[in-house]
């Protein structure tokens, strides 16, 4: 189990950030991902593995009109 | 980096030079024009930014006058939005109403306005009293006029008085004439209007780019809710296009003073007209910033493909686009109307802003739409758009899903003067009503105005722009139904009321709320009535849980509101403060307020005034406007606590349907948050629960807010908030708030 | 189109020369005594070779231009009309070779119009004027 965004999510072993996007259909294109604190890069949420148990923020920015 | 190349195969072949011409009966049109009164003024250009002088005409005496642009006026409301209030206060009583002569229309551009180098910089604001709320409304818009009427020598126009004719206001800033002209025989809606006059004060075809005109149309002469379209000429596709001060009935009080047409012809555009202090800061934070464009555009936002609309699908991905009046949040339709398809239908091989510089370019048109319906059946024509708020609450929110018969109603509103926002929620409005039984096709008139009747809902458009029939009743907009409803028995007034989508008179632009207590905040804790524009939060509340705390949602309603106030002080757009961002904003502190680009406003301000300001300054100079503006809507008689009130459908479940669509989530609050078990809980019972949680928290959320703006909890600015911000200066502004405080 | 190319296997990036071709691009095209405003500049890599930033009339900044003052001549190259230009620099923050000029005393900004006066004063003749086929229009 992971926290994304204070609710919890399945974990999986080889979980990507990718995975917790798709999890939660987070479709939104601007995204600052931390992972246990550390930012994830664009680039690398198809390879950026979770940990079980990691507290992940997916912070999306503001948007709308 | 390389470039976003878009591939032309994805597109559909549709020729975006072809249309039908309005340009026939030019001739006749222009000798039935009178000239009432002619002056000539020696134009000028601004000087870092500000020409100084102002310009006053009314319509009724035919005054013309010139004012002089304080250095109180300066340091105090900037220009733009500023100016607005501040003419319009010193116009108005607190007992004028829309409709009374001394209410004024008043156009300002604000000092950064007419800036080639930067996106999003050619944006007036148009400031007046409401028909629908009583209290100023401002409108952000884009389209030449406002930098065209600076270069021709004001920092700001103000319309006062009522003609008995109707009349056409030409300020030449080439020749220096003004000229009020009597337009007896003139087309009365706006695409044919703004070609036709486009054409006429234009000297020559290279001079066409040179014209804006401001207009509306039919509808504005039956309704409330009025729109004034702001021209701009398309020089590829060879037409006249739009961008709309839509909220509020600003087109409503034109046609009220019968003012048809204000035309400026301002000097040949240039990079350097605005004359700013420093116009090399200007021109390396402009090219900084295309190039930021160019590299990040095509996987951020997709703003030069899609524009606004880019946010449908994700709106209904995250359960937030309104469908059937804000009652749910997605629908299995919405890929008929998203970005995807939108980018194939909008031209795509064009240059699309509204102002020069923009290269954000959101400004998208869809070309060769042949009409089906009303009194241009037949024509074809380009229609703006469609931006998000069009496809949601023209589209899903009445559930219109059939995306010519969306771009039917949004040429319509355009061309009639409508808002599309507010259409969009007052014909959400009424199909509920109509779900509801609270109205019928014997109360419509005839109109079967079920869910997607896109026929129906033309055909209100059409009766609103003759003022006829129900359309007329539509056109009074979603408060004055609500009180005629009632007062005819047609159901629940309890009911009628929570669903009925305004606050302060204003009807609700397109997001819901309903899941985010910030961004009820920031709907009904507006100035000017729930548009978006102030604040948001909606993400930062409800997806990233950013703001667990009354306190944190206050913050965030103290400090965006503020920052997007001063976009309207000076002549930007919102869009590219956070339409795009650096590919290093993630790992800037804030990254929310895309602090790069709030230096960059910090600097093209200072660069253009030559005033150095910090990003501290920028807030305060928008928190001598804001409060201002809520001190000016209690000198009109509301502003405070009561008039924040937000209707129970932005904040909770109205319904059974509403409720049982989302009833994990809800169960789930009454575990988490309210401390209760909802097993044996009839679904009337759980909604009330919810109610009483959810405007209990709506009032507490006031309290915190209230406090961190620095306003009693009725929500009345306090004597020592006015002289922090030096609002003391105004022996009136302290006067009214005086009557407040005990 | 014309085009001027530069071949990197004659040039050696100014290491033996006095950067004539900018200088006389400078000084005859756009009548300034300063090699920086050039249309084209010539740049060393510090481990040798070099390269050249230069327009390549791609027409990219014909389709970003608002006031559509660039356009293609009848020989296929890009050209700025000063009369249209509106200064919003899109053309140069578009650019993808950053070839687009800009001088801090003009509102108009420059680029190459493949005129070869540069070519005939390289003293190793690394210049020349090509003709190639125009590329198709991107949408961008």
């Amino acid at each position: 189990m992971i926290q994304v965004n204070e609710e919890p999510l399945d974990w999986h072993e080889g979980m990507t950030v990718r995975d917790v996007l798709r999890a939660r259909n987070y479709r939104f294109p601007m995204l600052i991902i931390h992972v246990g604190g550390a930012l994830i890069p664009k680039q690398d949420y198809d390879t950026a593995t979770i940990p079980d148990g990691a507290v992940v923020k997916v912070i999306h920015l503001i948007s709308g009109g | 980096m390389s470039q976003l190349v878009f591939d032309p195969a994805k597109v559909m072949n549709i020729d975006y030079t072809q249309r039908t011409e309005y340009l026939e009966g030019l001739e006749a049109i222009q000798a039935a024009h009178k000239v009432l009164k002619e002056i000539t003024y020696t134009p000028s250009l601004p000087d870092k930014g500000y020409t100084n002088r102002t310009l006053y005409v009314n319509v009724d005496t035919l005054e013309i006058t010139e004012k002089p642009v304080t250095q109180q006026m300066k340091d105090v409301f900037i220009g733009g939005r500023g100016f607005g209030l501040y003419h319009l206060w010193n116009a108005v009583k607190p007992t004028t109403r829309w409709n009374d002569p001394e209410n004024e229309i008043i156009i300002s551009p604000g000092p950064v306005a007419g800036m080639t180098q930067y996106a999003g910089t050619g944006k007036s604001l148009v400031v007046s009293l409401s028909p629908q709320t009583d209290i100023p409304i401002d409108s952000n818009v884009g389209g030449f006029f406002g930098p065209l009427l600076k270069f021709s020598g004001f920092d700001a126009l103000e319309l006062q008085g009522k003609s008995d004719k109707d009349i056409i206001l030409f300020i030449d800033g080439v020749k220096g004439i003004i000229r009020i002209e009597e337009a007896p025989t003139d087309p009365v809606d706006s695409h044919v209007l703004a070609e036709v006059l486009t054409h006429m004060y234009a000297e020559n075809e290279a001079d066409l780019p040179n014209i804006s005109v401001v207009s509306t149309g039919a509808a504005a002469e039956h309704s409330l809710i009025g729109m004034l379209n702001f021209s701009f000429y398309d020089r590829r596709r060879g037409c006249v296009r739009f961008k709309q001060a839509g909220r509020g009935g600003i087109g409503t009080v034109f046609r009220n003073k019968r003012i048809r047409a204000l035309v400026c012809r301002g000097p040949v555009v240039k990079g350097n007209l605005n004359h700013p202090a420093d116009p090399e800061t200007i021109a390396r934070t402009g090219i900084k910033y295309h190039k930021e464009i160019r590299e990040n555009d095509g996987t951020q936002c997709m703003m030069r493909r899609n524009g606004t609309a880019h946010i449908v699908e994700i709106m209904d991905a995250y359960d937030l686009l309104p469908v059937h009046n804000f009652q749910f949040g997605s629908h299995p339709d919405v890929h008929r109307i998203d970005s995807a398809y939108w980018q194939q239908r909008c031209t795509q091989a064009t240059v699309d802003g509204c102002w020069y510089g923009c290269s954000m370019a959101c400004a998208k048109g869809a070309d060769g739409l042949v009409l089906k319906t009303g009194p241009y059946q037949g024509h074809m024509v380009t229609v703006d758009g469609p931006e998000y708020e069009n496809a949601a609450g023209l589209g899903s929110n009445c559930g219109v899903f059939d995306p010519d018969a969306l771009l039917e109603l949004n040429f319509y509103c355009d061309t009639y003067g409508i808002c599309t926002i507010t259409y969009g929620t007052l014909t959400a409005f009424i199909m509920e009503c109509y779900q509801r039984g609270i109205l019928n096709k014997e109360r419509t008139g005839g109109l079967e105005m079920t869910w997607g009747n896109f026929e129906a809902d033309l055909e209100m458009m059409h009766q609103m722009a003759r003022g006829e029939g129900f359309g007329k009743i539509a056109g009074l907009g979603v408060k004055k139904m609500k009180e005629h409803f009632i007062q005819q028995g047609w159901g629940d007034p309890q009911l009628i009321n929570d669903i009925g989508m305004e606050n302060k008179g204003l009807e609700y632009s397109q997001y819901m709320s309903k899941e985010s207590l910030a961004q009820q905040g920031g709907y009904a804790l507006t100035n000017k009535g729930p548009q978006h524009d102030e604040a948001w939060l909606i993400f930062m509340d409800m997806v990233n849980k950013q703001l667990p705390t009354f306190e944190d949602k206050a913050e965030a309603l103290y400090y965006f509101p503020l920052f997007r106030t001063w976009f309207g002080l000076n002549g930007f757009c919102k869009l590219p403060w956070n339409d795009v961002v650096p590919a290093d904003n993630a790992s800037q502190p804030e990254p929310q307020k895309v602090p790069e680009h709030v230096q960059n406003y910090v600097d093209l301000f200072t660069a253009t005034t030559g005033i150095r300001i910090t990003k501290e300054d920028l807030i305060m100079q928008s928190a001598r406007v804001y409060n201002f503006q809520r001190v000016f809507n209690i000198r009109m008689g509301k502003g405070l606590r009561l008039h924040d009130a937000a209707p129970y459908r932005s904040l909770g479940p109205v319904t059974r349907e509403e409720y049982e669509s989302r009833a994990e989530r809800y169960d789930k609050q009454i575990v988490d948050e309210m401390g209760l078990d909802p097993v044996g809980k009839t679904t009337e019972e759980k909604m009330a629960l919810h109610r009483e949680w959810r405007t209990g928290r709506f009032s507490k959320l006031m309290d915190a807010v209230y406090t961190r703006r620095g306003w009693t909890l009725d929500g009345v600015p306090t004597l020592d908030r006015l002289k922090e911000l030096g609002l003391d200066a105004f022996p009136g502004v302290v006067e009214v708030v005086k009557q407040h405080l005990s | 189109m014309r085009q001027l190319v530069i071949d990197f296997k004659k040039c050696d990036a100014g290491r033996n020369c006095d950067h004539e071709c900018e200088m006389e691009c400078a000084i005859k095209v756009f009548k300034v005594d300063d090699p920086a405003q050039a249309a084209l500049q010539i740049r060393a890599y510090e481990d040798g070779g070099g390269h050249a930033v230069l327009c390549d009339q791609c027409g990219d900044c014909v389709v970003v231009c608002p006031s559509e003052a660039l356009k293609r001549n009848k020989l296929g190259v890009v050209m700025i009309d000063k009369q249209l230009c509106v200064g919003c620099y899109m053309c140069i923050g578009f650019c993808e070779k950053d070839a687009f000029m800009r001088n801090p005393d003009w509102i108009v900004p420059h680029k190459c119009t493949s005129c070869g006066i540069c070519v005939k004063v390289c003293p190793h003749g690394a210049l020349s004027i090509v003709d190639v086929p125009e590329p198709a229009v991107r949408i961008i």
